[in-house]
């Protein structure tokens, strides 16, 4: 994947001048990509707010009806994909399925494999999941037809459709395969994925304040903890 | 050299908060450059959240375009990460680890790292390190589980690693610093103990002990009966005292 490395002006000799001239260079640089990677987040969640508001509202009450989250990305965006799974499955209170389709070593390069990668997500989807459950792709740089295909492969079998990408969507937002699009209005991959991350930890943290339904989860492990109690209490009896 | 750090604003909370300083990004970017050029491999560990090692492996290590070669960046796979880095690093590599400053399974490899001659590399949030605990500390204040998810790590991870690549572009700055001293006998060395591993037990309390120069013969009679593992503190061919027991 490609990125614009913004090199440096000129070539720097070996004198403890020109080294300090380096990192005084670097230093500055740090300062004006951290600006900008926390203006794109800010402006990326205030812009993508209600949006946010909407996906997580549609995935809380999949959650509640038992649903299962698949996160899948490629390259620098499985980060993301793992990312996901991670925060996901410890959501509400309680431990819930959700799996990052890039953990399966074998399944992922076995599909690089026999030339079948693009199809690699999309077909771990029609194996895996049931309709109802919530598909969460990540597709950070220009070219992701898996991630894509992926998507189409879950909104016809059902699933809640939640994409994460740049610029201004790009396949993801055109081919109509997504409830929820989020895309980063920036060019600089480094700048998206940290703006992704942060729209996707800023999902998560919704979903976790939504109120759960009625007969929700929180209310139906604190049912299973007195019973385990009960059940406790019964065998200390005996 | 600035104390305020990079802005890293936690959104999820409205908050400033500071991330790590621009100047000591940009000298651990310089030195782990340096290391790359003088050919030694980076190791990356992040045992609550692996994909942070994995982030910064895919920066440094995936195929480049332009003709650029692959950095030698490995994660290193969870479990005993002194157990599995001992015959993996070699004197002059780096360790770089990701993790909050409570990290219990990390403790024992800072140390070792020091014993077998690696640069570390300490990327974290929450409460700070004990100062000295890492050759660079990159820290960012608050939540570290907003720091590690929300993105600021991966704000961390891409500086370091766009400007290791960029200072590879001036190899003229990137030769090794002159050793510090040279001669058998320093006064500046003999002064100081250094931290070494215990390899193997001899006779007569003579051990094998293994230091960032390489193996050493180093009387261990002082101190307790030692085992391979231990951590020792040596000073001209003498083991002084105990640091650590091995943990096997």
């Amino acid at each position: 994947m490609s990125r614009e490395n913004s090199g440096l002006p000129h070539q720097f000799g070996d004198g403890e001048r020109d080294r300090r001239a380096l990192l005084a260079d670097l230093a500055a640089r740090a300062e004006t990509e951290a600006e900008e990677a926390s203006r794109l987040r800010r402006s990326s969640l205030e812009a993508l707010g209600s949006e946010l508001e909407r996906a997580a509202r549609a995935i809380a009450q999949r959650l509640s009806a038992g649903a299962c989250v698949y996160s899948f990305g490629d390259g620098e965006s499985s980060i993301d994909a793992t990312c996901a799974a991670a925060l996901f499955s410890r959501s509400r209170g309680a431990s819930l399925p959700a799996r990052s389709l890039v953990a399966d070593r074998a399944v992922i390069t076995s599909a690089g494999d026999d030339a079948d990668h693009e199809l690699g997500f999309s077909r771990q989807l029609a194996a895996c999941a049931r309709a109802g459950d919530i598909a969460i792709g990540y597709s950070i740089g220009p070219e992701a037809d898996n991630v894509v295909d992926a998507f189409e492969e879950a909104g016809k079998r059902g699933l809640l459709t939640v994409g994460f990408t740049g610029c201004a969507g790009g396949q993801m937002a055109t081919r109509g395969v997504l409830d929820h699009c989020f895309a980063v209005p920036s060019r600089d991959l480094h700048r998206i994925q940290e703006a992704v991350m942060a729209l996707s930890y800023d999902l998560w943290a919704r979903v976790e304040q939504l109120p759960t339904p009625d007969g929700d989860r929180q209310a139906l492990s604190q049912q299973q903890t007195a019973a385990e109690q009960g059940l406790l209490v019964t065998e200390e009896a005996r | 050299m600035s104390t305020d750090g990079l802005l890293a604003t936690d959104d999820a909370l409205s908050q400033d908060l500071r991330g790590p300083d621009a100047a000591d990004l940009a000298a651990a970017a310089l030195e782990m450059a340096r290391r790359f050029a003088s050919g030694a491999t980076l190791w990356c560990a992040a045992p609550s959240w692996p994909w942070h090692a994995h982030h910064v492996a895919v920066e440094l290590a995936r195929p480049t375009e332009n003709g650029k070669q692959a950095l030698p960046v490995t994660t290193v796979p969870d479990g005993p990460f002194s157990e599995i880095l001992r015959p993996l690093a070699r004197a002059g590599d780096m360790l770089l680890v990701i993790s909050g400053s409570d990290e219990p399974s990390l403790a024992d490899i800072r140390q070792r790292a020091q014993a077998w001659g690696l640069l570390t590399v300490w990327i974290g949030a929450g409460p700070r390190p004990e100062p000295g605990s890492a050759d660079y500390v990159l820290w960012t204040d608050g939540d570290e589980t907003a720091a590690s998810y929300g993105g600021r790590f991966a704000l961390v991870v891409h500086l370091l690693s766009e400007f290791t690549l960029s200072c590879l572009e001036h190899p003229r700055l990137l030769a090794p610093e002159p050793a510090a001293c040279t001669n058998e006998v320093c006064i500046t060395c003999s002064d100081e103990g250094r931290l070494g591993e215990v390899v193997a037990i001899g006779a007569d309390g003579r051990a094998e002990v293994r230091t960032p120069d390489g193996l050493e013969a180093v009387d261990t009679t002082l101190i307790e009966p030692a085992r391979p593992g231990d951590l020792v503190l040596i000073h001209a061919g003498l083991a002084l005292a105990l640091v650590d027991r091995s943990p096997r």
